[in-house]
């Protein structure tokens, strides 16, 4: 069943176009990567299905409603979050405080739900239970990185889209990263990941598409791009 | 100099304070989760007095039970000013914002002198006679009521902005706009709510000051705005503490020092009154903290 649909995407800001007719699909369950290199679109992308960006035209569908057009926090209560690039956790603020404010959505709110996605997160990452006190702020780039997608998961979205998660981290951090990813797709949650990090991003993926100057130019599955010639030479310097 | 009379204008060095200390966490806010700088904000403190003055004359009831309601009414201004005038040109540049902001201080000022004309407006409260005797000290019951007043709307202030939803997605936008969009949050409701929220503790201050036994008028607003100013680059931008700090220290120096320097000329003869100086020394003290310490106080981004 296809989740979020995506067709004819057009973004610009001010007279300069970004996007060109970009259409994607992501069907329930999947995990899917969108790869390119730096000024593609893939931020963009993701921040325009977010609804932080407006789309000059085309369309964006989420389970069956169109979600095109809305404001950030309508498509954050219709079940999508993004773990943006760069983190932007709130550096004056508890790491618990950073969670609760991720489940700020109605539907997440009530405290009884709100101590149960805490359990999950500090599940997934034991840390951030031992540093609940500690400021968000005064913590490693790898900690915030876990802290970023432990909030993201606090508004229990259907769709999480991470944007560059292994961007700066240690070879260590990255493969943590993406067990991480991993087990939150085993656990029910679909994934639209953009990466530089083809290979691991590649290897864990079902589908990915690969977008270039603002439009997608080639759509496989993950391991059939791995070898794909155009792929090789472009991402991986083979 | 008798120490009776340094401790009551110590008293009335807090006073004073509380009036900067209100105004100066109003514009925090708002400053810090729209990064608008309100320089109308002095002019919300006249329309709160003015506020507190009609509401008393038509009702005659107790003069502080009527702050409240002054609280609220400004807040739905603010939500208008809000909605009107801010959120069109938000973005637009910070130029128009400081442009529309210093139209609005003569838009307020002569509304208010059209409507209510330029003569000053007083109230009389009703414990106006009543002072409490400490020692040696006797100090009006009306200051003392604003002191606890005060600490009161802080207390409140702080536990709504630490402790609930609201007051956390307020300071989640003022940290980070859009990750706290993408929160959930309604990042243009918080904006009306700071504003809102603002304007009603520049009424609290306006009012407060009315019922002390100030007078009103359509141009009351500028002083304090300015100290409030001074306040907030005193304590350090977006700082709550470093505004309680720097108000209190503020109204304390310029009702203090002049005595000081009075009876310190006074030693070498010289007879002078350096009240008239009052005003002088907010920004001689800003002028310090500047060029010791540039942030303020307690200065740093965020919050």
């Amino acid at each position: 069943m296809i989740m979020l649909e995506i067709k004819g995407l057009n973004v610009a800001y001010d007279k300069v176009q970004v996007l060109w007719d970009v259409s994607f699909n992501i069907n329930e369950g999947e995990i899917v990567t969108l790869l390119g290199s730096n000024g593609a679109g893939k931020s963009t992308t993701v921040k325009t299905i977010q609804g932080l960006l407006k789309s000059r035209s085309g369309s964006i569908r989420f389970m069956d409603k169109s979600i095109g057009g809305l404001p950030a926090y309508k498509v954050v209560a219709a079940g999508i979050s993004l773990v943006p690039e760069g983190r932007e956790i709130f550096p004056k603020m508890s790491v618990l405080e950073n969670l609760i404010l991720g489940a700020y959505v109605p539907r997440a709110r009530a405290k009884d739900l709100r101590d149960e996605s805490l359990d999950w997160v500090f599940k997934l990452f034991p840390k951030l239970e031992e540093r609940k006190k500690q400021l968000a702020g005064t913590m490693s780039g790898g900690e915030q990185q876990m802290l970023a997608i432990a909030r993201a998961l606090m508004s229990k979205p259907k769709l999480l889209m991470l944007d560059e998660p292994s961007l700066g981290l240690a070879p260590v951090l990255v493969l943590q990263v993406f067990d991480i990813i991993k087990k939150l797709n085993e656990e029910g949650v679909t994934i639209l990941l953009v990466e530089q990090n083809v290979h691991h991003a590649l290897g864990l993926s079902d589908r990915a598409y690969v977008l270039e100057k603002g439009r997608t130019i080639l759509e496989g599955k993950g391991f059939e791009l791995l070898s794909d010639k155009y792929v090789k030479e472009a991402y991986l310097g083979m | 100099m008798d120490l009776s009379v340094l401790l009551q204008i110590l008293v009335w060095g807090l006073y004073a304070g509380c009036i900067y200390i209100l105004l100066a966490i109003g514009l925090n806010l708002i400053f810090g989760v729209m990064k608008v700088v309100n320089f109308a904000h002095g002019e919300l403190l006249m329309l709160g007095a003015y506020a507190a003055f009609w509401i008393y004359t038509l009702s005659g009831i107790n003069p502080y039970l009527i702050i409240a309601l002054a609280m609220i009414l400004l807040g739905i201004i603010g939500v208008f000013i809000e909605r009107l005038c801010f959120r069109p040109i938000m973005g637009t540049g910070k130029l128009n914002e400081i442009f529309l902001s210093l139209g609005l201080i003569y838009l307020f000022q002569n509304l208010a002198a059209l409507l209510w004309t330029t003569g000053s407006r007083s109230i009389h409260s009703p414990y106006s006679d009543v002072s409490v005797s400490i020692g040696s000290i006797r100090l009006p019951l009306d200051y003392i009521i604003i002191i606890v007043f005060t600490i009161l709307f802080l207390i409140a202030f702080q536990l709504f902005m630490k402790r609930t939803t609201l007051g956390r997605a307020m300071r989640a936008t003022s940290q980070n706009r859009e990750a706290a969009a993408l929160m959930g949050i309604h990042v243009e409701r918080m904006d009306m709510l700071s504003f809102a929220l603002g304007s009603a503790l520049a009424a609290a201050a306006g009012s407060l000051w009315l019922i002390s036994g100030q007078i009103a008028n359509p141009y009351m607003g500028s002083i304090p705005a300015i100290k409030a100013f001074a306040v907030i680059i005193i304590g350090g931008l977006g700082s709550i503490p470093g505004a309680i700090v720097a108000g209190l220290t503020l109204g304390i120096a310029e009702n203090v020092l002049p005595l000081f320097i009075q009876s310190f000329v006074g030693l070498f003869g010289v007879s002078m009154s350096f009240t008239a100086w009052k005003d002088t020394i907010a920004f001689f003290i800003l002028i310090i903290v500047l060029v010791i310490r540039p942030t303020g106080i307690f200065g740093e981004k965020g919050e």
